[in-house]
């Protein structure tokens, strides 16, 4: 075996290593301990498993079916938005294509905390949407967009979009316009040549996509902290506060595990849901 | 307006296409006849796939009209003119097998299962493609079976109209020949109309009934394969079917005015010129061997220099040989001379 290639692997492995797969054993033994007794992060010596099945409770349930719900309808928001955009991408001319991907990409220079707190102050209940609203009396009370699933989700989108819309771009581009044409001339709607080729072809980029806008939402933080709602929250807004404002250390450790399983379940499900439809397709009849 | 005289199943009348700068088609009109295969054929970039694309309404024309069948198809989607088209790269679905890219063109007209599967198997059959072969995508094909599904697609629905857009120019010499025939065979058994475009002279003039050279976004001629090839309107249609001698000169009943053609295999050498209506002595320049034939450079000893085709089994090459500086008789029979009405700064007359 020539080991040279398996070098170049090397300073990623490095990095996961070190930086992945060290403090996950970590994390996994600190979920096992007793919480702390007034000092320290937990009690040495001890093991439990109550951290992990405080989670079995109504509480915990409902913060992973809203954590996976959120992620959920994150994919399909930024995949149902990002589609048409690369599609459009795909039919512009070159200089004018560079511009609008410029333009995508642009949000993407901005710190994340002002393009949220930007959101924050457009759509807030004083905001100038908002007054807007009021002076021409379309609404008659402020409209409640930030502090809520609204405003989390929003956040999110804004955040994930640029790379969905990119990725699908790229995966849009190797579709030969000519296979469209082609369609059309042999009597398929405009509709049935997307139905039958263009969405088709460009699944592999869906599904892609959807993995990761899906991880992105399962894992989102700043989104549903800053401009979500106080009560109900993601996983990872819920870790922090249990190890930042209650010092619960082994309770965080265990949403944490918790987290890492459920987006790892979710994925699973969805590679295993596109192999069995793209298998269907190539197999069967119709 | 050139026509060709019969039924026309296809109408084009004073198409006019381009982006912008210099058109890409300039003012073509031709009659496709029902039943028969014309081929366009030209250079590259003289606007034949253009032609062929504006047909099919993959582009749409800035001027003029199509008619199939008296009915006018200029503005209609190409979804709704019923005309297969075999794509330079048969544009295969990918994502489809052979079988489903063959009744693709039945799925989205909903033809019942039991007659689609019918019709596909039938068309299979004809193609000749196996058992094997139908069930896998694209991309596992060799080029010759992609060529066959992508011809299969085209024709399963039972248009008016094949469209073929340089449909052998991506397989090897061997293969090429080969489904030439098969595309004229197919072309008969179905008794479709087809339109083929092609940049190889020799193609169009074996598989075609009827040929149109194109030059410069222009049709300047159109006729069958024997008519374009001995009597070309054009010193460039002459040139672009196969070398030619174009010369000047004074011939009795020929005026000095315009071009005289004469093809380098009808000039005769030797004794047997003397048989000619017109011969003078001249000497050989060069000779190139290209196997059944040999290509042989001479000059009158009036100054007329010329090609000539020659068997490599023909008796003058046996006898004596032949070879650079010797003497020979050089004759031209008046038959074999074809003066050449229009020019190519002009266009063409019509």
């Amino acid at each position: 075996m020539n080991p040279r290639p398996y070098l170049l692997a090397g300073p990623a492995a490095t990095l996961l290593i070190g930086l992945l797969v060290c403090p996950l054993l970590l994390v996994i033994r600190v979920s096992l301990y007793q919480p702390a007794n007034g000092r320290g992060f937990f009690t040495p010596g001890t093991w439990t498993l109550a951290n992990h099945s405080a989670l079995m409770d109504a509480h915990g349930l409902g913060l992973v079916g809203y954590t996976i719900a959120f992620g959920a309808m994150i994919a399909v928001v930024v995949v149902m938005v990002s589609f048409p955009l690369a599609l459009f991408l795909r039919s512009l001319n070159f200089p004018l294509q560079r511009l609008a991907i410029a333009g995508i990409t642009l949000p993407k220079f901005a710190s994340v905390l002002v393009i949220l707190f930007g959101l924050q102050q457009l759509l807030g209940d004083t905001g100038p949407v908002n007054r807007m609203l009021l002076t021409w009396g379309i609404v008659s009370e402020p409209l409640r967009m930030m502090r809520g699933l609204f405003g989390a989700l929003l956040g999110e989108v804004f955040l994930i979009l640029p790379y969905a819309v990119i990725l699908l771009f790229v995966q849009v581009l190797e579709i030969d316009p000519i296979l469209e044409s082609s369609a059309r001339g042999l009597g398929a709607s405009r509709w049935q040549v997307f139905r039958r080729i263009t969405l088709p072809l460009a699944m592999p980029g869906l599904v892609l996509a959807g993995q990761l806008a899906l991880v992105w939402g399962m894992g989102a933080f700043l989104g549903p902290l800053l401009l979500g709602s106080p009560e109900n929250t993601t996983l990872s807004v819920e870790i922090q506060r249990q190890a930042f404002e209650y010092g619960r250390w082994p309770r965080a450790a265990a949403l944490s595990i918790q987290l890492i399983l459920a987006i790892g379940i979710c994925l699973g499900a969805l590679t295993f849901l596109h192999n069995q439809v793209s298998g269907r397709r190539l197999g069967g009849d119709r | 307006m050139i026509a060709v005289p019969s039924s026309e199943l296809v109408r084009l009348a004073g198409l006019n296409f381009g982006y912008g700068g210099a058109p890409l088609l300039c003012d073509v009109s031709l009659d496709v006849p029902t039943g028969k295969f014309l081929t366009l054929l030209g250079p590259s970039g003289c606007g034949k796939t253009t032609l062929l694309k504006l047909i099919g309404g993959y582009l749409k024309p800035q001027s003029g009209s199509i008619l199939l069948r008296g009915k006018d198809l200029t503005h209609t989607p190409p979804e709704e003119r019923g005309i297969g088209m075999v794509f330079q790269n048969y544009a295969l679905f990918p994502h489809l097998s052979a079988k489903r890219n063959i009744s693709f063109s039945l799925d989205v007209r909903g033809v019942a299962k039991s007659e689609r599967d019918d019709r596909v198997e039938r068309m299979l059959d004809l193609v000749g493609l196996t058992k094997f072969e139908r069930d896998r995508l694209p991309a596992l094909l060799s080029g010759g079976q992609q060529q066959r599904v992508a011809l299969a697609r085209a024709l399963v629905f039972r248009p008016d109209l094949l469209l073929l857009d340089e449909p052998l120019a991506n397989l090897d010499r061997h293969l090429r020949d080969q489904l030439r025939n098969e595309l004229r065979r197919l072309q008969e058994q179905t008794g479709v109309t087809a339109v083929m475009v092609t940049h190889d002279q020799e193609e169009a003039m074996a598989i075609s009934d009827f040929v149109g050279v194109m030059n410069e976004g222009k049709l300047l001629q159109i006729g069958s394969p024997k008519e374009i090839y001995h009597r070309p309107e054009t010193p460039f249609v002459a040139r672009f079917m196969g070398p030619a001698n174009i010369f000047s000169a004074d011939f009795p009943g020929a005026s000095r005015e315009k071009p005289l053609m004469i093809r380098p295999e009808q000039v005769v050498l030797g004794e047997a010129a003397d048989h000619c209506s017109w011969s003078v002595p001249g000497t050989i320049l060069s000779v190139s061997f290209l196997g059944p034939d040999m290509m042989v450079q001479v000059t009158t000893n009036g100054g007329l220099s010329l090609m000539v085709r020659v068997r490599s089994c023909d008796s003058i090459v046996h006898g004596k040989g032949i070879g650079p500086g010797q003497e020979i008789r050089v004759g031209i029979p008046s038959h074999a001379l074809w003066q050449i009405p229009g020019s190519d700064g002009e266009g063409i007359s019509t």
